[in-house]
């Protein structure tokens, strides 16, 4: 069924895009980049991140370009001194939140927060790192689940959950305690519903999500097949 | 033309970032005709003089000797900079940032010895509870991330700074 | 009980519940909320119950929920046939079968009566109980209740909540009635939008446009919720209204789901609340039984049922879309809106969800219609808020108020203001996502726009009240501890940025903070304000943003200063008494010290913290007093009296010569550099004992002809003999400063002579001129400004103030001229325009001068003064006061009355307030501030000309001694770290070993005071009148110390 057309502007450019479609989706489709963590094309979004946030004119708050969808007449202002200070706060609070070691970690080269940070170019954060104790659970045979390298964009639990179907990850606890937990807080390694298909560890935008084998550098994801067993399995999410 | 006077310090880190620095080819002999290495590492001076133009740091925070030359540095010098990971993010030394102190040495000198165990208590520096960025102690005026830095990047700093320039906001830098 | 379905049977049932309620016998209630029941009401229930049974009367006895006045609980309810309901307060069990004699007799004990209800108005219907008792006061005449309307709480407290027939019989059911007989749902939403209902779960939405959303929804089923996960800490309306009202939340959404089209209704009540789910599980069964719920509800073919759901706790399940998560099974975690709940709520079904509250406003907007609801309020927010009013006022409990009044009538008409002796400081409104709003801002009328003006949210309605005991830090502190720990951990904002908050909150509170910290603070909870996905995180830094903006002074003092002026955060305060104290004495210390029979130890401990401990311990205004632990016990450790003993102990032995030289022995190295103090007071002296400790050249100007200031000057000779204070300043002397004496700096010594011949100058000259009231007679021979007066008969001249005096003020040097007056053979009579309790003097000597004969008139303001022929002073007239609203100091504002009253005097003192002699504070050339006080840094005591300090009531204005000197020492401390470039300080005091153990009984000792002469002896000469503590009382003093100091408890 063809989808009613509307008109919106994202910073300043008149672009017509579909109903239904959030602010995400449009802009890519017009070439414009937003800067995204959690989001993941073909998996639901959940507006968790909020480097994605973007300026709507007449409105004061902030959006999420992954969850809001366009309206008509929409005025999109998807950089601004202040939407480029909020983002590199979120970046720069996820880097001290838990110990991210790029030089020893095994997708040093091939992460995207680490390349977020690049790309704003973070050289230092104004906070003082939490150095928290966290584990690492290795019990997979094929896989290893490192929390220090975790950001809790949860694409893993939604991989798992709409594309693959079993469900084997979620988030426990509150706050600065949540915890990505494989069944009911089982030893991935016992989680028998995992069909080790591997679609978290590529989902996986760093390195707490990897291979085994692998070496500092050498983990590298490949986030295409998520969105390419989307389309080719028709998945509606 | 008066040099300028440059000093580099190592405090805990594995000397990959002055490894960076000389790995900067022939660059190194022309940077040698404007500047002065007056302290450090590469240099015979035992005691950090006064007045330094610029230091590059090494290396994250992480015993009480670490912390009193980094504050004595402080006053001594007009533009401080964390060279590398460990100190501008405590990095591989502020892995063991979780474990008790005397855990850790337990660990090491006691159940990961062969002979001697005993943890050393003369002229050894004490630890601080964690290994932390320089930035957490003193002012910091640039930081150069990675592990290593390349030589281009330190070079092109330096370079700024020589030539009065504020160094370049934009030059790419990365963590790792 | 077959189910209504007609009108007929509508109406039996509500007579036979009126028969309930007013029955021809007395009824006895008792409030049984879990604020009553916590209180002890099921002990009273049952006690009321036995008696009953055992006497056979006929008495109907009846649970009820909560009328709102929790600081008077237990209540209990009378009413006898014919008469008003009578509430009782604080009610106990074994004042139950006095009462039931009581009720069989046909009259009340007047010591249990609150107040009387004649008729109450129910809203959707009308009760009389009858007239009577005209001398107990109409429950809308006693302070708590004098402003609130009930509309929301229309029933609380008044009904039994476990019987629907009480429900019914005031005219419950009647509005759900009325809109299933209309059968125009559109109708009854455009009531409620006219009415202009905003959402009272703090957000403030129209509820009339939620309502049309979800009624103009295509999809079916449709679902509407009440959400009753009411989680703020100290606050429980909701929890309140269901226990005591349930029916009204059922009737609410009966009409909801009617006029919206739902057929399903959810309640989602935290499981916290067992009483709450109790009583409404009970009230949605006898409704389906009568009829309310289930199929063809009243016979109109409705139908609707209500089902009800326990949270589990968290905090965020009071956002919607985490609430139909949690509905949903899932865990309780946000989802961005929009969608919004009435595109795709539950089960992704439209659905409608609003506050308990919002849902008790409907059938009164029914039966009065949205004119009637509209005339209450401000007009953007229409109607009344119930509050939890909590904290720091004397009067507590659940507040029903009408939108738009302002905080000040719930202070202090509602609340009646502080608790005795403390000032209110801030109230924080909107539970831990609000904001603190500052005292001199509490005329803003409390609605949606002006609390989110000031930073603060409505909230679900929590008004905790704050006074100067609470650390505003320490306050933010606690809220983004609660928050931190209720954030779901989702998005970034909240998960990261208030864990990252509280760890920079906490460094502040433990004396590590810098002012960069604050900057992060700042902008990281702008940040999580703008950035966080659901309304926790955008709210919870609220509580930060508004202390840094309302309170910053209290951050930097934390910061910069090391201290908490409130004693809360304990790392920076040695115990309550030392932090009280303006010159930080260890107080806990020389306790210890003396206590361990060490009475040199214990004497330098004070000296040097204390330079003039003799003195203080006599004119101190002790405010470590009013701080003491022991309070709790039984009363405070008298510290003042102990460390007069020690200091007394010395000064008057041989002991004096050694202890000089001990003191003398901590001197300094001498350092060359010369500094100057202007003003010999208190400030002054304990200025130049400290510089000159530190090693400084000190030289002390004075204008007078002694040194002393205002302690030798001003306080009269029985209460500080001028004999003590010499010696106090010959030790100085003998620590090397020089003092020019009859030299006035300004004049003889100009100011810029002084900055050529000195490194540092300290301005410290004190308050010496009286505020001066010009009134009628003022001019006339026998009129004297208080500081004069005693000025005047400290150097021994001879003034002349006939046989009567009259004495304006309630300050120390009122009460200072009353005595003085009295020991001159006059008679003195004091003139107060406020009341006793308002008094500034020091409690103890008013109590003095009570006894030596002294009259007081309070609530009189002088009018004109009256003289004779001759010009001489013959009577004065006062004007009588009464008490108006309260004013910025947190006391009621006099208001002058016509009554005139006549007094006959031969003179008139007034003593009304000192102020800085303004001419030689212009002629400094410093900054002035508007009230004429120099202006200083108030960390360093900087001037804004360069190596001049200032300090004293100079920049206070007047105060008191400890204050002024507390100023000196600051000084002292300040102008050598900026002379000498380092910090020297700690190198004056020299570690001293004491017992560090806490007792392990407190001492049975009660306080000892100093011994007095008697009134009728004193009062004929200037001999000391407090002769101070006996060595044994001094002993016994110090062991009543609980030791608030020792921090690591040992536990073996």
């Amino acid at each position: 069924m063809a989808q009613k057309k509307l008109s919106i502007r994202i910073d300043g450019q008149l672009i017509s895009a579909e109903e239904g479609q959030t602010i995400l989706q449009a802009a890519k489709a017009n070439g414009k980049y937003i800067p995204t963590l959690c989001a993941l094309d073909g998996l639901t979004p959940v507006g968790a991140c909020r480097v994605c946030l973007v300026e709507v004119s007449g409105v004061d708050r902030l959006f999420p370009a992954c969850t809001t969808p366009i309206q008509d007449g929409m005025s999109v202002t998807t950089n601004s001194p202040r939407l480029t200070r909020y983002r590199r706060i979120s970046v720069e609070l996820l880097l001290i939140e838990r110990n991210h070691v790029c030089a020893v970690c095994v997708s040093n080269g091939h992460c995207e927060l680490q390349s977020m940070a690049t790309a704003f170019g973070i050289n230092t954060v104004e906070f003082a790192y939490n150095y928290p104790k966290l584990s690492l659970d290795t019990s997979h045979p094929r896989f290893v689940l490192d929390h220090n390298r975790c950001i809790l964009c949860t694409r893993c639990v939604r991989v798992c959950a709409e594309l693959e179907g079993a469900h084997v990850w979620d988030l426990t606890s509150r706050g600065i305690h949540a915890r990505i937990v494989s069944e009911m807080n089982e030893k991935w390694g016992q989680a028998t519903s995992c069909t080790s298909c591997g679609k978290c560890v590529q989902a996986c935008p760093t390195g707490a999500l990897a291979e085994k084998g692998w070496a500092v550098e050498e983990m590298v994801k490949n986030l295409g097949t998520v969105t390419t067993l989307v389309h080719r399995r028709g998945v509606e999410v | 033309m008066k040099k300028v006077k440059v000093a580099t310090v190592w405090l805990d880190g594995c000397s990959g970032c002055h490894m960076s620095l000389l790995d900067m080819d022939a660059a190194i002999i022309s940077l040698g005709r404007k500047i002065d290495i007056v302290y450090g590492p590469l240099v015979d001076a035992q005691e950090f003089p006064e007045d330094v133009d610029v230091t590059l740091v090494e290396g994250a925070v992480s015993s009480q000797d670490d912390l009193n030359k980094i504050q004595k540095i402080r006053q001594r010098t007009h533009v401080l900079i964390s060279l590398g990971d460990c100190a501008v993010t405590g990095n591989v030394p502020a892995m063991r940032n979780s474990i008790p102190v005397n855990k850790l040495l337990q660990r090491i000198y006691v159940d990961g010895a062969d002979e001697r165990k005993l943890v050393p208590t003369d002229r050894v520096p004490v630890l601080l509870k964690q290994a932390r960025p320089l930035r957490e102690f003193v002012k910091v005026d640039f930081c150069v991330p990675g592990c290593p830095p390349p030589a281009k990047t330190i070079l092109g700093l330096i370079t700024d700074l020589l030539e009065g320039r504020k160094p370049d906001a934009n030059q790419p830098v990365k963590f790792g | 009980m077959p189910r209504i379905q007609d009108i007929g049977a509508f109406n039996t049932v509500r007579e036979a519940g009126l028969a309930k309620l007013t029955p021809a016998v007395p009824r006895l209630t008792v409030g049984m909320g879990t604020c009553g029941r916590g209180n002890g009401a099921e002990g009273i229930y049952h006690a009321f119950s036995e008696g009953i049974e055992r006497s056979g009367t006929d008495i109907v006895l009846a649970p009820v929920g909560c009328f709102g006045a929790c600081f008077q609980e237990p209540l209990v309810s009378v009413r006898l046939p014919g008469k008003p309901l009578v509430i009782l307060r604080k009610v106990q069990a074994n004042d139950a079968g006095r009462i039931l004699e009581d009720v069989v007799a046909g009259n009340l004990s007047p010591d249990l009566i609150y107040c009387k209800i004649e008729a109450w108005d129910h809203l959707t219907g009308h009760v009389r109980y009858g007239e009577g008792y005209p001398e107990v006061p109409a429950w809308n005449e006693v302070p708590f209740f004098k402003s609130q309307k009930k509309i929301v709480l229309r029933n609380c407290g008044i009904i039994n909540p476990d019987d629907i027939e009480e429900y019914i019989a005031i005219g419950g059911y009647q509005a759900l009635y009325k809109v299933l007989i209309d059968g125009r749902p559109e109708t009854v939403i455009e009531q409620v939008k006219a009415a202009k209902l905003r959402g009272r779960g703090g957000a403030g939405y129209l509820t009339g446009n939620k309502w049309e959303f979800l009624a103009k929804a295509k999809a079916e089923p449709k679902y509407i919720i009440c959400n009753a996960d009411e989680g703020d800490p100290g606050a429980y309306m909701n929890r309140n209204e269901i226990e005591s009202d349930p029916h009204s939340l059922i009737e609410g959404m009966i009409i909801g789901a009617y006029v919206m089209g739902a057929a399903e209704g959810i309640v989602y009540v935290r499981a916290e609340y067992p009483l709450a789910v109790h009583r409404l599980n009970r009230a949605i069964e006898q409704a389906r039984e009568y009829g309310m719920l289930g199929e063809n509800i009243l016979g109109r073919g409705f139908k609707f049922d209500i089902a009800l759901v326990e949270g589990a706790g968290a905090f965020v399940c009071g956002e919607e879309t985490a609430l139909i998560a949690s509905l949903e099974g899932e865990a309780g975690r946000p989802r961005p809106r929009p969608p919004f709940p009435a595109q795709k709520g539950l089960w992704g079904k439209p659905t409608n969800i609003n506050n308990v509250e919002t849902w008790y406003n409907i059938a009164p907007i029914v039966m009065r219609g949205a004119a009637w609801f509209t005339e209450t309020g401000s007009p953007k927010s229409s109607g009344t808020k119930v509050f939890s009013l909590v904290g720091k006022v004397k009067n507590t409990g659940l507040v029903e108020m009408p939108l738009g009044t302002s905080l000040k009538t719930f202070i202090y008409d509602i609340g009646e203001g502080a608790t005795a002796g403390r000032q209110v400081k801030a109230v924080q409104t909107g539970g831990p996502s609000g904001g603190c709003i500052p005292h001199d801002m509490f005329d803003t009328p409390v609605d949606y726009e002006n609390l989110a003006q000031l930073g603060s949210i409505m909230g679900s309605g929590g008004m905790v009240v704050m006074d100067e005991d609470n650390c505003m830090v320490d306050v933010a502190r606690y809220f983004i501890e609660f928050t931190h720990s209720e954030s779901c951990g989702k998005c970034i904002p909240c998960r990261v940025g208030l864990n990252k908050c509280l760890r920079i909150l906490n460094r502040v509170t433990e004396g590590a903070g810098t002012t960069h910290h604050l900057e992060l603070l700042d902008e990281l909870s702008r940040y999580i304000r703008d950035c966080s996905l659901c309304g926790l995180g955008q709210t919870a830094p609220n509580p930060v943003l508004t202390t840094l903006r309302h309170f910053r002074n209290e951050f930097e003092d934390h910061i910069l200063a090391r201290r908490c002026t409130a004693g809360v955060c304990e790392e920076l305060a040695l115990s309550p008494c030392e932090n009280s104290c303006p010159l930080h004495m260890n107080i806990p210390r020389f306790l210890q010290l003396y206590k361990e029979g060490r009475l040199e130890d214990a004497f330098l401990s004070v000296i040097l913290d204390n330079p003039l401990p003799s003195s203080t311990g006599r004119v101190c205004q002790h405010p470590c007093d009013g701080r003491c632990r022991r309070q709790t016990l039984d009363q405070s450790v008298n510290m003042r009296e102990v460390h007069r003993f020690i200091a007394d102990s010395i000064f008057q032995s041989d002991k004096y010569e050694a202890m000089v030289q001990a003191v003398l022995a901590r001197k300094l190295e001498p350092t060359g550099r010369k500094i100057a103090v202007v003003g010999a007071g208190p400030a002054g002296l304990t200025a130049a004992f400290y510089l000159a400790l530190l090693g400084h050249d000190v030289t002390v100007y004075d204008s007078q002809s002694e040194a002393g200031g205002m302690l030798r000057f001003a306080l009269p000779e029985y209460r500080l003999p001028k004999s003590i204070l010499r010696r106090e300043i010959e030790l100085i002397e003998r620590m090397g400063v020089r003092f020019t004496l009859n030299t006035r700096v300004g004049t003889d010594v100009p100011l810029n002579d002084l900055d050529d011949r000195f490194d540092s100058i300290f301005l410290s000259i004190g308050t010496w001129k009286e505020s001066w009231v010009y009134q009628p007679g003022t001019e006339l021979k026998g009129v004297y400004p208080a500081l004069n007066f005693l000025e005047a008969v400290a150097a021994g001249q001879d003034v002349s103030i006939g046989r009567r005096v009259a004495i304006i003020g309630g300050g120390n040097a009122a009460i200072d001229s009353a005595r003085t007056a009295l020991r001159k053979g006059a008679e003195a009579i004091v003139f107060y325009r406020r009341e006793r309790k308002d008094m500034p003097a020091i409690e103890e000597e008013t109590n003095a001068a009570k006894e030596e004969g002294a009259r007081f008139v309070f609530l009189a303001a002088p009018h004109r003064v009256m003289g004779d022929a001759k010009g001489c002073v013959r009577a004065i007239e006062i004007v009588k006061t009464r008490l108006g609203a309260y004013d910025a100091s947190g006391r009621k504002k006099p208001i002058s009355t016509d009554e005139i009253q006549r007094f006959d005097c031969d003179s008139v003192i007034f003593a009304v307030g000192e102020t800085v002699d303004l001419d030689f504070a212009r002629a400094s050339g410093l900054s002035l501030k508007e009230n004429g006080t120099i202006e200083v840094n108030r960390f360093t005591l900087e001037t804004s000309r360069p190596k001049f300090y200032a300090g004293g009531d100079l920049v206070t204005g007047a105060s008191n001694v400890s204050g002024a000197m507390g100023y000196g020492k600051q000084a002292a401390r300040n102008i050598d770290r900026h002379l000498m470039e380092a910090e020297r300080w700690a190198r004056l005091f020299p570690d001293v070993e004491y017992g560090q153990t806490l007792p392990e009984e407190p001492s049975p000792s009660r306080r000892h005071t100093g011994q007095e002469l008697a009134a009728a002896v004193r009062v004929l000469s200037q001999d000391e009148v407090v002769t101070g503590l006996s060595h044994e009382a001094a002993q016994d003093e110090a062991c009543r110390c609980l030791r608030c100091d020792v921090k690591a408890v040992n536990v073996s």
